[in-house]
């Protein structure tokens, strides 16, 4: 919440005097620090900077629609097929091992994205005596939404799933077996009985999904492309940004107001998404 | 015939008078419907060849799951020199454990980092839990006035935060845990998306008559607490110790944003800045018994092993976890 206030202020630093009641330096500097208005957001859409920051909410929003739908269709895709699959065993270990990524850290796959694709790298060993130019992905920015895509896809599809598998477990078997004497294929018993079931949930996962789209998998952004300069231009996020505002030297009050955007963006979406959800079937809002 | 498959359940009328147009034709009546009933069983099944299409298709997506891991470990055990000549294979011309055998030398950077990711993580899944369990208890409890006022609180949070900033300041500046071991764990205790979670755990697990009769035996709330609801909560209690000790160990940004000295490194932090800064290789020289020489970079292997080592009590324990993880997720889920 400070930092809210942050936002606000020309942050100065102010020592305490000695018999102040606030000892703290930090909170006494920001009593004192006088209050700008939106001086701070102005910062991001300075001419000199409305081009960089254009460019790292483009990149933070793709992302985060492309992981939306990819993510939402593959989760619910592997979870009807590992709920029809007869062998129940291989079911449950292919499970399990779509599961297991979720818990491994991102540096874990920043070390795969080098060994796979560094210049003396997997992909490089293979494609190299085939003929083909070797690649080096820290330096083509071309490779990079294809890299998040898969390290996302990766980690999240089998932890995505989980909940949709659960939800089609709770379907009567009754209402597939009425519909295939009716004669409705697999295909269609998906359409109109597992999708129906499944709408709750996706509903309400996604307007929380939508809260977030400014937001963006800090760890993710950051350790992959391993600092490298050359692709920042599609690495970046506008998370990453507030964080090398604030590494930098400029005032505090311009990182704050930079990271309290995606937050308050985020929040109105969240509650005109909700609101329309409501008109539409009130029974799927989150509130 | 019909009448004993209505006792068994299995059909209805409309499939009843189907068997039974059947059974006047076919021969002996009894094999017939039990050959029906294991056909309308199979009739929800997925086709043999698309059965059998997707199985191969999710082996193999599973094995291309596998291999990042697969590509780290291979790396850690190729002998140095292969590594360097051939770059990183599937299947590497040369073995060799060598980078291991430096890997726990006493006073190494890994070590320190090791001690400090264990301290975390155990100490980081206690507070979550108590927190979290003390905190959705009470939301749990009907006759609890302000409750609604919590709940919203808690999960106003999930929706609004002050954003990067406002978590250094507090951290850096209020409550001044940088560059200790409590910023490896601190920040991260109190998530309201497990307070939700187990508050519906509480509801669903806990009936109110349990309480009551509890009161009416005498009981104060803190016996209340402790003697009969606890009990009951470790399922959904385990589920958060379980998600916040593997939170906690894969933790990474609040070792960047914290900590500088290199001591209270968490285990992910020193890996990621292993690979990446070679400056901080040859300043810590003395504690990476992995280089040679100080001009070289420590070696390749070296660094994989440092990486297998952070992820392998994970993939070891996973398999006897993994049914609680699903289970636990598959509870909030569910009911909420």
């Amino acid at each position: 919440m400070p930092g809210i206030i942050l936002a606000f202020k020309d942050y100065k630093l102010v020592k305490p005097p000695a018999d102040a009641l606030i000892k703290n330096t930090f909170i006494h500097s920001l009593i004192k620090s006088p209050w700008v208005g939106l001086n701070n957001f102005k910062y991001l859409i300075l001419p000199t900077n409305i081009n960089v920051t254009l460019t790292y909410l483009r990149n933070t929003v793709l992302y985060n629609l492309l992981f939306m739908v990819v993510g939402l269709v593959l989760s619910v895709a592997l979870a009807v097929i590992i709920f029809e699959l007869k062998n129940r065993f291989l079911a449950k270990v292919y499970h399990s091992i779509f599961f297991l990524p979720f818990f491994i850290s991102w540096i874990v796959v920043a070390y795969v994205v080098y060994a796979l694709g560094s210049f003396n790298g997997i992909i490089n060993n293979f494609i190299v005596p085939l003929g083909y130019a070797p690649i080096e992905v820290y330096k083509q920015k071309i490779a990079w939404p294809f890299i998040f895509l898969l390290a996302n896809i990766w980690k999240y599809t089998g932890n995505g799933s989980i909940i949709y598998l659960a939800t089609i477990t709770t379907i009567e078997r009754e209402l597939y077996e009425a519909a295939a004497i009716d004669g409705a294929g697999k295909w269609k018993q998906f359409l109109h009985i597992t999708l129906p079931h499944l709408t709750p949930v996706i509903v309400l996962l996604q307007i929380l999904a939508v809260g977030r789209i400014l937001g963006s998998d800090f760890d993710m952004f950051y350790t992959l492309p391993n600092g490298s300069a050359f692709v920042k231009d599609v690495t970046y996020t506008l998370d990453i940004f507030v964080y090398t505002m604030l590494y930098s030297s400029l005032p505090l009050g311009y990182p704050a107001a930079a990271a309290l955007v995606p937050s308050v963006f985020g929040f109105v979406l969240i509650l005109i998404t909700n609101a329309i959800v409501r008109k539409v079937r009130p029974e799927m809002a989150l509130f | 015939m019909a009448g004993r498959c209505f006792d068994a359940g299995m059909m209805d009328a409309s499939m009843a008078a189907k068997v039974f147009s059947f059974i006047s034709v076919k021969g002996d009546p009894d094999m017939d419907i039990l050959k029906r009933k294991k056909k309308q069983r199979d009739m929800l099944a997925l086709p043999a060849g698309v059965n059998a299409f997707f199985t191969v298709l999710l082996g193999i997506l599973c094995i291309l799951t596998l291999i990042p891991i697969y590509v780290i470990v291979i790396s850690s055990i190729t002998s140095e020199s292969a590594l360097a000549a051939d770059g990183y294979r599937l299947w590497p011309r040369e073995f060799s454990t060598r980078a291991y055998n430096f890997l726990f030398a006493r006073g190494s950077i890994v070590v320190t980092s090791y001690q400090n990711t264990i301290i975390a993580t155990v100490a980081g899944t206690i507070i979550t839990v108590l927190m979290v369990g003390l905190y959705a208890y009470p939301l749990a409890r009907p006759n609890f006035k302000f409750r609604n006022f919590f709940t919203f609180y808690a999960f106003f949070t999930m929706l609004f935060s002050g954003g990067l900033v406002s978590y250094y300041m507090v951290t850096r500046h209020i409550l001044r845990i940088q560059n200790t071991l409590l910023a490896l764990f601190l920040p991260s205790s109190f998530s309201p998306f497990w307070v939700l979670v187990m508050r519906t755990f509480y509801k669903s697990n806990v009936p109110s008559e349990l309480i009551e009769a509890a009161r009416i035996d005498g009981a104060n709330e803190w016996q209340t607490l402790f003697r009969i609801v606890m009990p009951l909560a470790v399922p959904g209690l385990a589920t958060v110790a379980l998600f916040s000790a593997v939170g906690l160990w894969n933790n990474f940004f609040n070792c960047l944003l914290l900590v500088d000295e290199a001591k209270y490194y968490s285990l992910q932090f020193t890996i990621y800045t292993t690979l990446n800064n070679i400056r901080f290789l040859l300043e810590n020289a003395d504690k990476m018994p992995g280089i040679v020489n100080i001009a070289e970079l420590p070696s390749q292997t070296f660094r994989m092993a440092m990486v297998v080592v952070t992820i392998g009590p994970i993939v070891v324990a996973y398999p006897f976890f993994q049914r609680y993880f699903v289970r636990g997720l598959t509870i909030g889920a569910l009911k909420g």
